[in-house]
């Protein structure tokens, strides 16, 4: 199946090395995209949905109308660009008013949207059981003996009613991608806690989130190899405060954050020097050392 | 948390209820029981000045100022459990956005975030992308073997942001 890939801001402009890993990994699994020439910031569901919900939907209609005229459903890479053009593709199915009210200032720029996109998040496609078997056949390098933390961070699963994705409470799908590639998903009990970064006025919260669920990571009784991500701004959260914490504190906390894609490409035999792991604050040296052991 | 607030009936704004559950997906603030499931799950609920279901129950009263004033409003991490959970499906999260769109009208808006929308106004992305920073990000995207990336018409960003409502937000370039 192929799908119109839908990038966003923070991962081609600022974190490509996730980009990349996503790419490499979606190749080696047959999948096949077109690029969306001419898109926009999806745009972001914090502050542009807080100024004007109609702004915020009548951009992400744009970015969906882009899709539409390419004749393909969405792929998204990051959680916040899937919350946002999944929310206005459901709430605008649902609402004809709302559509006509976006399309009376799309038609102004040439464009129309009919409403006939997909919009989806690669999780929700690697998860699906024959993806599941491919990824199985695909493994160069078993992540056997691996102990991942997951997080599935908060827009991929919630509200329900709109993402219609996964058990919002329970969701299982990171942990199917994460075990079919024979690392044990390890439970713990800030699993489902957000990462904060959304939070923008009082970035205390912020710390105070990261700081509590990599401290009971760190306290587990098996040693956790890895913190698994799939959105740029979760990655970026917990990767740089887990250090500054650590100085502030003097607490230990030196988990690797890694994107999910990432960690599939370790697992499928990316050469390493593509990947860029090197630039994340905390260094995943263990986890490779233990993988070559 | 909020000290207590003595009002008069007649100094309350009935109509704010309807002004807010009019928009789309709103409907549902009026069902609030007031069970306070939404403010047990809260992410923030212990740096906010009023919680969710004190800012739903100001909202059916009609404290309309405390509520647009509040820094509750603006506090919210997103995480979306209030609207999760919710037993009588109040949509709080989507509630708060259209709370921030009614504060933002009355240029009760913090700067962080209207900031965003000069970034978006300016490059079409959240992240800047022209001159010398466009240069850096397209030779390291080149030298990553990834493709160009092909922008977006400014313009047509531009025009969506005026035609809905946003253009009082962006400032002038100085530099133009």
């Amino acid at each position: 199946m192929e799908y119109a890939l839908y990038l966003g801001c923070n991962i081609p402009l600022k974190k490509p090395q996730l980009e990349v890993a996503f790419r490499e990994v979606a190749s080696i699994m047959g999948m096949t995209f077109k690029e969306m020439d001419g898109a926009s910031c999806c745009p972001d569901p914090v502050a542009t949905q807080s100024l004007s919900v109609d702004t915020w939907m009548t951009i992400a209609a744009r970015n969906l109308a882009i899709a539409e005229k390419m004749g393909l459903d969405i792929m998204t890479i990051c959680s916040g660009c899937y919350e946002t053009l999944k929310t206005t593709q459901v709430l605008l199915e649902e609402d004809e008013n709302q559509l006509k009210k976006v399309n009376s200032v799309l038609s102004k720029i040439g464009y129309e949207y009919k409403g006939t996109v997909k919009v989806y998040n690669f999780v929700e496609v690697f998860s699906q059981d024959d993806m599941l078997e491919k990824i199985k056949s695909l493994i160069k390098r078993s992540l056997e003996g691996l102990n991942i933390a997951i997080h599935y961070g908060c827009h991929l699963v919630r509200p329900s009613k709109i993402m219609r994705f996964d058990h919002p409470e329970k969701p299982t799908k990171m942990d199917a991608i994460v075990e079919a590639m024979g690392a044990k998903s390890v439970p713990f009990a800030a699993k489902l806690e957000c990462c904060g970064f959304c939070a923008r006025l009082q970035e205390e919260i912020g710390f105070k989130l990261v700081e509590e669920k990599m401290t009971e990571l760190k306290g587990l009784e098996v040693d956790v190899d890895a913190l698994i991500t799939v959105c740029p701004a979760c990655t970026d959260q917990y990767d740089r405060k887990e250090r500054t914490i650590s100085r502030k504190t003097g607490k230990e906390l030196d988990i690797p954050i890694i994107y999910l894609a990432e960690l599939m490409a370790i697992a499928f035999g990316v050469d390493e020097t593509k990947l860029g792991l090197n630039t994340r604050a905390v260094k995943p040296n263990k986890l490779m050392e233990k993988l070559k052991a | 948390m909020a000290d207590m607030i003595k009002k008069n009936a007649s100094d309350l704004n009935t109509d704010f209820r309807i002004e807010v559950s009019e928009k789309v997906g709103a409907k549902s603030l009026l069902k609030c029981i007031q069970c306070g499931v939404c403010s047990s799950g809260c992410t923030v609920t212990e740096y906010v000045d009023m919680q969710p279901h004190r800012v739903v129950a100001s909202c059916l009263l009609g404290l309309r100022e405390e509520v647009l004033s509040s820094q509750a409003i603006w506090t919210c991490s997103l995480c979306h459990r209030c609207t999760e959970r919710c037993p009588k499906n109040v949509d709080y999260s989507f509630i708060l956005a259209l709370l921030r769109n009614i504060a933002t009208k009355e240029g009760k808006v913090p700067e962080e975030y209207s900031e965003t929308i000069n970034v978006i106004f300016n490059n079409g992305f959240v992240n800047p992308y022209t001159g010398g920073l466009k240069d850096n990000i397209d030779k390291r995207r080149a030298r990553m073997g990834l493709p160009q990336i092909v922008p977006p018409n400014i313009e047509e960003i531009q025009a969506i942001i005026k035609e809905t409502g946003l253009g009082n937000l962006i400032k002038e370039e100085s530099d133009k």
